[in-house]
């Protein structure tokens, strides 16, 4: 794929969290995609760890992410992230904190990142920059929300079709063991809802 | 005595982890452009909030449950369990401009009062330390369903109770055991074995 593309798709998935008033608003989110870089990521490589000190807004151009929580020792996987999303540790990107997440990348990925420095210096000087910033947050409250109704699902049939209903793809990206400590169910339990399902 | 919505709201603003001293006469604008506050019975459905109202509300007194239509049991299901001194809205009709998909019921007899989107969006341009205000209160709310996000992943359902016992006291001391199952996301015979096991009632 060129990186011309890249740059339109990354324009676009901008463009989708950002309202665009006039075309010079156009021309500054068009420079911000441009600002992005492009890197491939194998499974088991990570997007970032509990040790980055430096946060980046990643795009997801193919490919799928898992990112967990660390509560003491134990981490829980959080979420997901897939093709035409954005990704951030929002530690590190909006308090300034060390991670208490990290990401890891579950199926051969593509993605589009820029440094937290290029981002916030956008977010400062640039009259979108605000709308953005509040967009990333609302964005990342939407999705917390949208996990929080799988979760409230009482039975493992009704958390993956919550689950598929959020993410179109989910069973064909995400591993099965991912999937059932995802969807807090064990593995048996989850392989058990996945026949009933296909049997209707 | 009662703390007036003034010092609630104040209250609010000064807890939030952006808030320095410089941004107090943004925060008395705000006060001064809330609405009177309204009271509403227990049971009752805030039909203020309905669409399309993009306005920011706060809980003065009482407890509200945020409710949505649960479309794989053909139910209302509660989401949330709201605190008095919280901002709640419409989300989905203040941040996509879409019907909302929730809606608010009083648990107990509530307190409410708003400050309206137009006057929000005024006094934004006129005092730029709200839109800090505005994402600092926004994150705290993102961190708590990050954490109340774990708690829902938890497989064992004591651990889930022992939770929200030890993390949200407050909400755990008023809420009914039909409430607390679909705040923890377990059925009702869950909740009720495993009380049963450890011998213990909620309170």
């Amino acid at each position: 794929m060129s990186y011309d593309k890249d740059y339109d798709i990354i324009h676009e998935g901008l463009s989708q969290h950002v309202q665009l008033e006039t075309s010079g608003d156009q021309e500054a989110l068009r420079s911000l995609a441009k600002r992005f870089s492009v890197r491939t990521f194998k499974e088991g490589d990570s997007l970032w760890d509990l040790s980055t000190n430096s946060g980046q807004l990643h795009f997801i151009l193919s490919g799928a992410f898992a990112e967990y929580l660390m509560d003491g020792r134990v981490s829980h996987l959080l979420r997901f992230y897939s093709k035409n999303g954005f990704a951030y540790s929002e530690d590190l990107i909006l308090y300034s904190a060390r991670p208490a997440s990290y990401a890891t990348c579950l199926v051969e990925a593509r993605v589009a990142s820029i440094p937290a420095g290029a981002l916030a210096e956008y977010l400062m000087n640039e009259e979108l920059g605000g709308k953005l910033l509040t967009s990333l947050i609302e964005l990342s409250m939407t999705e917390y929300r949208n996990t929080t109704y799988e979760m409230l699902q009482t039975n493992g049939i009704n958390r993956i079709h919550a689950a598929i209903q959020q993410f179109p793809d989910v069973l064909d990206l995400i591993p099965r063991k991912e999937l059932a400590d995802y969807l807090g169910i064990s593995r048996a339990s989850l392989f058990r809802s996945l026949k009933q399902i296909a049997n209707g | 005595m009662a703390k007036s919505l003034e010092q609630l709201v104040y209250d609010f603003f000064r807890g939030l982890p952006a808030y320095t001293t410089d941004m107090e006469d943004a925060v008395k604008a705000i006060i001064e452009n809330f609405d009177q506050p309204l009271i509403k019975k227990k049971g009752a459905i805030l039909t203020e909030l309905a669409p399309p109202n993009k306005d920011f509300w706060f809980l003065c007194d009482g407890f509200l449950k945020e409710i949505y239509k649960n479309p794989f049991m053909n139910e209302d299901a509660l989401f949330n369990f709201i605190p008095p001194a919280s901002i709640f809205v419409n989300e989905d009709s203040l941040f996509y401009n879409k019907r909302p998909q929730h809606y608010y019921k009083a648990y107990t007899d509530v307190t409410i009062a708003s400050l309206s989107n137009e006057k929000f969006q005024e006094l934004k341009n006129k005092y730029p330390a709200i839109i800090k205000l505005y994402l600092s209160g926004t994150a705290e709310i993102q961190k708590n369903r990050r954490s109340r996000l774990l708690m829902l992943r938890m497989s064992n359902t004591q651990d889930k109770i022992d939770w929200v016992r030890d993390q949200r006291g407050d909400l755990y001391k008023i809420m009914d055991r039909v409430t607390l199952a679909q705040y923890i996301g377990v059925s009702r015979a869950s909740l009720y074995r495993a009380f049963d096991k450890k011998g213990k009632s909620q309170f």
